[in-house]
């Protein structure tokens, strides 16, 4: 097998990791913190999508701007969530039931408000023009957009790091997830902080999706197709550990674009057999036990 | 006083809604009821609000003539949301509720099948208008079902036929969603080819879930197989996503890329305006460029006219659904007696919108299918429907008689599927 088509299928399969690991890093931060599971978290990549393709294609922002705008919208329709919706139902009897209902139907509402503002036509966002070239490997192409995509995945890694390691935000986060009212107690403002998670979180699940518009298809529906491989990354990773999405997505995209290279009529199994593979031996997921978020 | 005002108002509201319940049951006699259902949610939605505008358009169209023998055409639609189960209930609901006196749909060919089977029990008509599934006409058809729009076998057909003179076509590839219709559309594509050339051999497959957002480790696989031509099976989304991520690996300066079935559709021509690129070989079930008759020119206007957008293939299978019904009713001279219409129907000629000069869509009798010419166009520039920049064009068409099973293949296939 030649070295260069090894390093291009590398750099794909880790496109597709941090593209998965943008959203499944906020699924897994509002389980660690909020304690909610949010089956419509993959629905703000699709608003992330589509305020990237109003601001940039129909308002005519430039494409960096409106990435970040786009994120903080998602952000904000996120603690909008939260505030009016998902706080109501904290500490009820039976949470888990309310909370799959309450966000499984935020799945649908979000999918026919954004057909009802933009259609159901595909949209279309180009890269920008600085980086709609390739550069090659041998004989082989790859998109100079992917090494961005790369680039933002790990820095959004280590910045979040940094917020939930070294300040006072962070220290916070990690007081509620250990003991919601202890944390209280000593003084934290548990709502505003659920509430700042929550936009958080879904900020970088809608900027998975201003990242990706550019290269897949904008289109209702869309956010279904990422929770199931958030879901997939977060039992890999282990639920709520933030680093456990990040080593989750990274197996799965690699496992996946090197399982194609030589089986690639069984593609749709890989990411299932590892998830099965990990049950079985380490059930509460890789890096479950090594703290919360 | 106020009071007694509203108490008026409450008793005005009732006498209304009384008197123009009359009036409806007055009308339904007259009516020709058909109930339509179509996905207008999530992926399929496109496709669904399409063929309720253009059935709408024939609708608006043959009543404005005076309906069919004095009656009119009513539609009524529900969002099947693709599910099959929830499509059975509609279709039962349209039944025994509403009276309807024809099914009309759907999109999902999960859904066809499910439907043909509630059309069977009660005896009612069901015309399908976009699902593509051969298994419909072939092995699971029953007689109170018809389909006026192209099956998966014709189009595989004319794309045979059409990379059978192809010479420099040897080695093949092909990606498609995982599941019937990717794999079925695929195989009989491959099984005809088969019969005309012995020098062409498959390189590799790959078959990822349907709505796979993320091509991108498929495609340096398929790079590196180095491929003649890649048969893609993918519909709507998963063609202009698969397109999107392919352009800077530059696959498509290295090989040629051959989507016989839903590639050519509206909707992707115009998802990717400015990126689209040159030559790739397509097709569709109906284009807005393709025959350039009055016919088609006519419908493609009213449609755009309607809806501000021109239509995805989808709409003019739903638009050859009123007519068909409209034509059959005016020629068996009832609505009501399915065994009579089914005898009229199945030998029925209907002009589309979709037919070339020289041509009229006919029902077969032994399968209700509608026999149709294919026509297979590469992306050429042409501006003329925007926003897409790039339409079908050096068209190569296929005779309807050329591109249908034999009359033994269906025989054998039903009796295959008995066993």
């Amino acid at each position: 097998m030649d070295a260069n088509l090894v390093a291009a299928q590398l750099f794909s399969g880790l496109t597709s990791a941090m593209t998965l690991f943008l959203v499944a890093s906020g699924l897994s931060l509002i389980f660690g913190v909020v304690n909610v599971f949010n089956f419509a978290h993959g629905s703000f990549y699709l608003i992330g999508a589509y305020f990237a393709y109003q601001v940039v294609s129909v308002t005519g922002l430039p494409f960096w701007p409106g990435v970040l705008l786009a994120a903080a919208g998602a952000g904000i329709a996120g603690v909008v969530m939260e505030y009016v919706f998902l706080r109501r139902i904290y500490g009820r009897g039976g949470e888990a039931g309310f909370q799959i209902l309450l966000t499984y139907s935020f799945i649908l509402i979000i999918d026919d408000v954004v057909k009802m503002i933009w259609g159901t036509d595909y949209k279309s966002i180009e890269r920008p023009e600085s980086l709609s070239a390739s550069f090659t490997l041998g004989d082989i192409s790859v998109p100079r957009y992917d090494l961005v995509v790369i680039l933002v995945g790990i820095l959004v890694a280590v910045g979040m790091w940094w917020l939930i390691r070294k300040t006072r935000f962070g220290r916070n986060l990690r007081a509620i997830s250990a003991n919601r009212e202890m944390a209280s107690c000593l003084g934290v403002n548990v709502p505003l902080t659920l509430s700042l998670v929550f936009g958080l979180a879904t900020a970088l699940g809608g900027l998975s999706g201003a990242l990706s518009a550019p290269t897949r298809t904008v289109t209702p529906g869309a956010g279904i197709e990422v929770i199931i491989g958030s879901l997939i990354v977060v039992v890999i990773g282990g639920l709520g550990n933030f680093w456990g999405a990040f080593v989750g997505a990274l197996i799965i995209g690699e496992v996946t674009a090197f399982g194609i290279l030589f089986l690639p009529q069984w593609a749709i199994l890989f990411s299932y057999a590892v998830m099965a593979l990990v049950l079985v031996f380490r059930p509460e997921g890789l890096l479950a036990r090594r703290g919360g978020a | 006083m106020r009071r007694q005002r509203m108490k008026w108002h409450g008793l005005l509201a009732i006498g209304l809604v009384l008197v123009m319940g009359l009036a409806d049951v007055a009308l339904a006699a007259e009516k020709i009821v058909i109930g339509g259902m179509y996905p207008m949610t999530g992926r399929g939605g496109r496709y669904g609000i399409d063929s309720v505008a253009a059935a709408e358009i024939a609708a608006e169209e043959i009543n404005a003539k005076g309906g069919v023998n004095g009656r009119m055409i009513d539609l009524i639609f529900t969002d099947d949301k693709s599910n099959t189960s929830y499509a059975v209930k509609v279709a039962n609901r349209y039944i025994k509720e509403d009276k309807v006196n024809f099914l009309m749909g759907v999109v999902s060919s999960a859904v066809g099948l499910a439907v043909t089977e509630v059309s069977k029990e009660n005896k009612i008509i069901f015309v399908g208008t976009d699902h593509a599934s051969t298994a419909l006409t072939m092995e699971k058809f029953q007689p109170y079902y018809f389909r006026v729009s192209n099956n998966t076998y014709q189009s595989a057909a004319a794309a045979a036929l059409y990379a059978k003179d192809k010479k420099e076509w040897k080695k093949y590839y092909v990606i498609g969603p995982d599941y019937e219709y990717g794999h079925r559309t695929w195989e009989d594509f491959w099984m005809l080819l088969g019969k005309k050339r012995t020098d062409v051999k498959m390189v590799g497959q790959a078959w990822p879930k349907l709505y796979e957002p993320d091509y991108t480790p498929y495609i340096t696989a398929i790079l590196n197989a180095k491929p003649d031509v890649l048969v893609t099976t993918f519909w709507g989304g998963d063609t202009v996503a698969f397109i999107k991520q392919a352009l800077p690996y530059k696959l498509f300066d290295k090989m040629k890329m051959f989507n016989y079935d839903g590639g050519g559709n509206y909707e992707v021509l115009e998802a990717l305006p400015n990126t689209l690129p040159k030559g790739l070989v397509l097709s569709a079930r109906h284009h807005n460029n393709w025959p350039d008759t009055k016919e088609n020119k006519e419908y493609v206007k009213k449609f755009k006219a309607k809806t501000g957008r021109y239509p995805s293939y989808a709409a003019e299978g739903a638009y050859a659904g009123v007519y068909f019904i409209a034509e059959g009713v005016r020629q068996a001279g009832t609505a009501e007696d399915a065994d009579k219409l089914v005898a009229v129907m199945e030998k029925l000629k209907f002009k589309l919108p979709e037919d070339p000069p020289g041509f009229t869509s006919y029902m077969r009798p032994i399968d209700h299918q509608v026999v149709q010419v294919q026509a297979i166009g590469e992306t050429v520039p042409n501006k003329s429907f925007p926003p897409a920049t790039m339409m079908l064009g050096n068209w190569k068409i296929y005779k309807a008689e050329d591109i249908i099973p034999s009359e033994a293949e269906i025989l054998a296939a039903r009796k295959a599927a008995k066993k």
